[in-house]
């Protein structure tokens, strides 16, 4: 312990509560509070009620909530998918052509947001390949955004992946493609779906591309939210706010059951 | 199947460095080779070039007849089992042992009597349905070998296999490998080690490594007895290695005549003469030598004396002393001729 | 004992053997072109794209020829102070990050409390949830109707600063956790026994493990500011626009889609450039 006072103790919690609690505790409190209120005025919200809910999950809230799963889903399946082939693929590279391909995966990373989206604009607005006003080119959009993170996690744990397994099982009789499909994707099964959940909740909150692409029925939650609280809704806007959290610690959690019982150490 | 190993010429090198140099080595079918060196002498390089994960950059590795050189490793058809086992922690036992059948698409009744027979011969049948982390290091061992022998392999490679287990296991791990040896008495094993007494215990013959070449090769007691050079000499046992200058029948040692067999080298030249600590004895004898203790070691069943003699130490192994000499006495030591060898002069190791 | 097949060679010099000199390899290096299909979705989907976006803004659609576009850009006073407020928010929240995510990991690591543990996997949750929400709850707070008052800097580019420390320090955070957690505690103990006092060990001992992991964490958080787009857009203000909010605003509220292929390419410099600088020195620190 690097504190050994008991009053030096507490006065570092204390410091640290300060810091923390308004500046992490608070904003979420804040917009769970909002979520279930018509006014704040006051220090607490009041005119409590669940009418913000109510209208948060039908009509065009519950549309632009099946939009949004249905976009990270497709987005996060797509990527881990392209992610850990050029993962597993660039793990076979000679070092200098592996590091151009960790390279261009990391690419979409640095690369704003919107940037994406601009350039998909400009590159799917005409045929051959029209994608412009369809939901293929948020799909599509959010796919590119989320590559960099699923192709990094998976890389990562590539490499912590000890060669020995594939070496006995190569050693046993087994051909490349039985070592990959038997040995190495079941024992990189957990950091593959810490990688989808991490891509789904990413799409789920991704605003910058899809602001640039959505067409009008194709309309994901953060849009939704943004244009509530930019025409003064703000209690509605919390209400879905809360709902599209929500609906991300959901599924994140089932993920991470999934990622339990699939780790074998 | 029964098939040995033959290494012709191989050398392995890394971005210039060498780790393995010019190496020819037979292991005959069903034979128990042991390759015995320390750390960085180029066995366990020899043994992964075996089993194809290294690929010479000279010579030609066969496995029977078969030049298996240019093979990938899985259609060389060898067994192999190494220090951390590598058991696939997603499969259980069973799996884990048809792992290698199932790679071979053999049929499903064959690959279950063939595991069965498997864990029957290493005594693992109980433990089937478990998982790797929920076994001990001896039983992950014995499912490691189990997994290895299903595939019923011509010769199977052993990487340290008991280095990751505590001594006692490992003693009793030594007897079950050398009885599996007696089961399958037509397959040729490789057997990969720095600890002589597992070399000595196990092995048919023993080639010794060193700095990534062969330094010698024979039966444990040839090694033993007659040791080519210090190198394993001392690695083989443990010697003491006294430098000499050779007379006419005998040597010169610290100014004191020893009689020896010098036949073969020229009277006038320097030698390295080998004598084991447990054929020096104390008191009158032949050969004797006279010295000041500088250390005693009691080791239960033995003392060991450390006793300066002109200027070099000799060791001495004697049963158990009732009234050993102390620190600093003067003592008589003495050998038999035939229990000294002599070796060239050493060419100094670092 | 078969001597034939068996020969120590002699000692003496040690011959290069035949063709030694090139890295043998592990294992036949199959499979070479297995790296292309992912490569080649990459290069249709995300570079051919960016590469027009290169090409719109030297050679318009519109037509015209080459930087024009980027003169009239470089000329608006919009584009250079959009510049220049990118750039020193995305500093100053990356450096705001760093202290405060230091501090805060090093107390749940180091001087743990009851619920030290909840309050990390707290973090974890905080990175998957956008980043509007934080001036989201900002609005709430300090907004025209805001609780503790309607203050006017949530339109400055102090409410974006504060936002984006708010929302970026877990990101800095994560990777630290998991470096202290490699912090031998025995280094700990034996500085403290050594009469070092905690400033000294977190100077000595701490700060030095955690280099690796703030360069990684800081690299992050700097690209990310300099991307920012969800927190500067909920703020409403038009006092603050960024390269994010330009590219957006040319290209779809005012359709200039040459002009937005400008910003956007000045954009991916900066980003792309101080990101590669970031790693060249953090890889260089880190070894």
């Amino acid at each position: 312990m690097l504190v050994h006072s008991r009053g030096a103790r507490w006065a570092v919690w204390a410091v640290f509560g300060v810091l923390f609690l308004p500046l992490f505790a608070l904003p979420l409190l804040v917009v769970l509070g909002a979520s279930f209120a018509t006014h704040w005025s006051g220090a607490l919200p009041s005119g409590m009620t669940v009418a913000n809910f109510r209208s948060a999950t039908r009509g065009d809230a519950l549309d632009a909530l099946t939009t949004s799963l249905v976009t990270a889903v497709t987005a996060s399946l797509l990527a881990l998918a392209v992610g850990t082939w050029a993962a597993l693929a660039a793990a076979r590279l000679k070092e200098r052509h592996r590091r151009i391909v960790d390279a261009l995966f990391v690419l979409p990373l640095a690369v704003p947001s919107v940037v994406v989206g601009l350039s998909l604009l400009v590159a799917f607005s005409k045929p051959p390949m029209l994608l412009n006003g369809t939901r293929w080119i948020v799909i599509l959009a959010h796919t590119v955004l989320v590559t960099s993170f699923a192709h990094q996690s998976v890389s990562a744990a590539i490499t912590r992946l000890d060669p020995a397994y594939e070496q006995a099982a190569a050693s046993l009789g087994a051909r490349p493609a039985y070592v990959l499909w038997r040995v190495r994707l079941p024992l990189l099964l957990p950091s593959l779906t810490a990688a989808a959940g991490l891509c789904f909740a990413l799409s789920m909150g991704e605003l910058s591309a899809t602001m640039m692409l959505y067409p009008p029925d194709w309309t994901p939650l953060p849009v939704l939210i943004y244009s509530a609280t930019d025409r003064g809704a703000l209690f509605a806007g919390s209400a879905l706010a809360v709902v599209l959290m929500a609906a991300t610690l959901i599924v994140l959690s089932a993920v991470s059951r999934v990622r339990n019982k699939a780790s074998y150490r | 199947m029964s098939s040995g190993i033959r290494f012709d010429s191989v050398s392995v090198a890394y971005g210039g460095n060498v780790v393995l140099d010019s190496l020819d080595l037979t292991v005959e079918p069903g034979e128990v080779m042991a390759l015995l060196g320390p750390s960085g002498s180029g066995k366990t390089t020899a043994l992964r070039a075996v089993a194809g994960f290294v690929r010479p950059v000279s010579g030609r590795v066969f496995l029977g007849e078969r030049d298996v050189t240019d093979l990938p490793p899985y259609r060389r058809g060898i067994g192999m089992v190494v220090q951390q086992y590598a058991l696939f922690p997603h499969l259980r036992v069973a799996d884990n042992v048809a792992f290698g059948l199932r790679a071979r698409r053999t049929a499903r009744a064959e690959v279950r009597q063939r595991v069965a027979e498997a864990l029957e011969m290493t005594g693992m049948t109980a433990y089937a349905r478990r998982h790797p982390r929920e076994l001990s290091g001896g039983q992950q061992q014995r499912v490691a070998i189990a997994r290895a022998l299903a595939i019923r392999p011509g010769v199977l490679l052993l990487d340290e296999p008991l280095s990751a287990l505590d001594a006692r296991l490992r003693s009793g791990m030594l007897a079950e490998l050398a009885r599996l040896h007696r089961e399958l008495p037509d397959v040729s094993i490789l057997y990969v080690t720095h600890d002589q007494v597992e070399a000595l215990t196990l092995a048919d013959r023993i080639a010794v490594m060193d700095r990534a070449r062969l330094r010698a090769c024979g039966t444990p007691a040839e090694l033993y007895r007659a040791p080519a050079d210090e190198f394993t000499a001392s690695f083989v046992g443990g010697a003491n290695l006294l430098p000499v200058t050779v007379g006419s029948g005998g040597v010169d040692f610290a100014g004191v005549p020893v009689k020896v067999d010098t036949a073969g080298v020229a009277a006038g030249a320097r030698a390295t003469l080998c004598v084991r600590p447990h054929a020096v004895g104390l008191g009158e004898g032949p050969n004797r030598l006279v010295g000041t203790v500088t250390e005693v070691q009691w080791r239960g069943a033995t003392h060991r004396l450390y006793v300066a003699v002109g200027g070099q130490v000799v060791m001495a192994d004697l049963r158990e002393l009732r009234d050993p000499p102390g620190f600093g006495d003067d003592v008589a030591l003495h050998f038999a001729p035939e229990d000294a060898v002599l070796l060239p002069a050493g060419v100094s190791r670092g | 004992m078969a001597e034939a097949v068996c020969r120590p060679r002699a000692g003496g010099g040690r011959s290069r053997p035949r063709g030694a000199g090139r890295a043998s390899a592990t294992a036949p290096r199959r499979y070479r072109w297995a790296a292309v299909p992912p490569v080649a979705l990459l290069g249709l989907f995300f570079l051919y794209p960016l590469g027009l976006v290169v090409q719109q803004s030297l050679h318009p659609d519109t037509g015209g020829t080459s930087f024009r576009a980027y003169a009239g850009v470089f000329a608006s006073a919009s584009f250079r102070d959009a510049l220049g407020t990118t750039v020193w928010i995305a500093l100053a929240s990356t450096l705001g990050c760093l202290v405060l995510g230091f501090l805060l990991a090093l107390v749940i690591a180091f001087v743990p409390f009851p619920g030290a543990r909840a309050v990390a996997r707290f973090a974890d949750v905080y990175l998957s949830f956008p980043s509007f929400l934080i001036t989201l709850a900002l609005l709430f707070l300090y907004g025209t109707t805001g609780i503790i008052g309607s203050f006017p800097f949530l339109a400055t580019p102090w409410g974006v600063l504060l936002a984006e420390v708010t929302y970026f320090t877990p990101f800095v955070m994560r990777p630290l956790l998991a470096a202290f957690s490699q912090v031998d505690t025995a280094q700990i103990e034996a500085a403290s026994s050594l009469g070092a006092r905690a400033p000294r060990i977190v100077a000595r001992v701490i700060l030095p493990e955690a280099l690796p992991a703030l360069a990684a964490g800081g690299s992050l958080v700097l690209v990310l500011c300099l991307n920012e787009f969800g927190i500067v857009l909920f703020t409403g203000a038009k006092g603050v626009t960024t390269l994010p909010m330009l590219v957006y605003s040319k290209a779809i509220l005012e359709s200039d889609y040459p002009g937005a292929c400008v910003v956007a390419v000045v954009n991916v410099l900066i980003s792309v450039g101080l990101y590669g600088l970031y790693r060249l020195v953090s890889r260089r620190a880190g070894a």
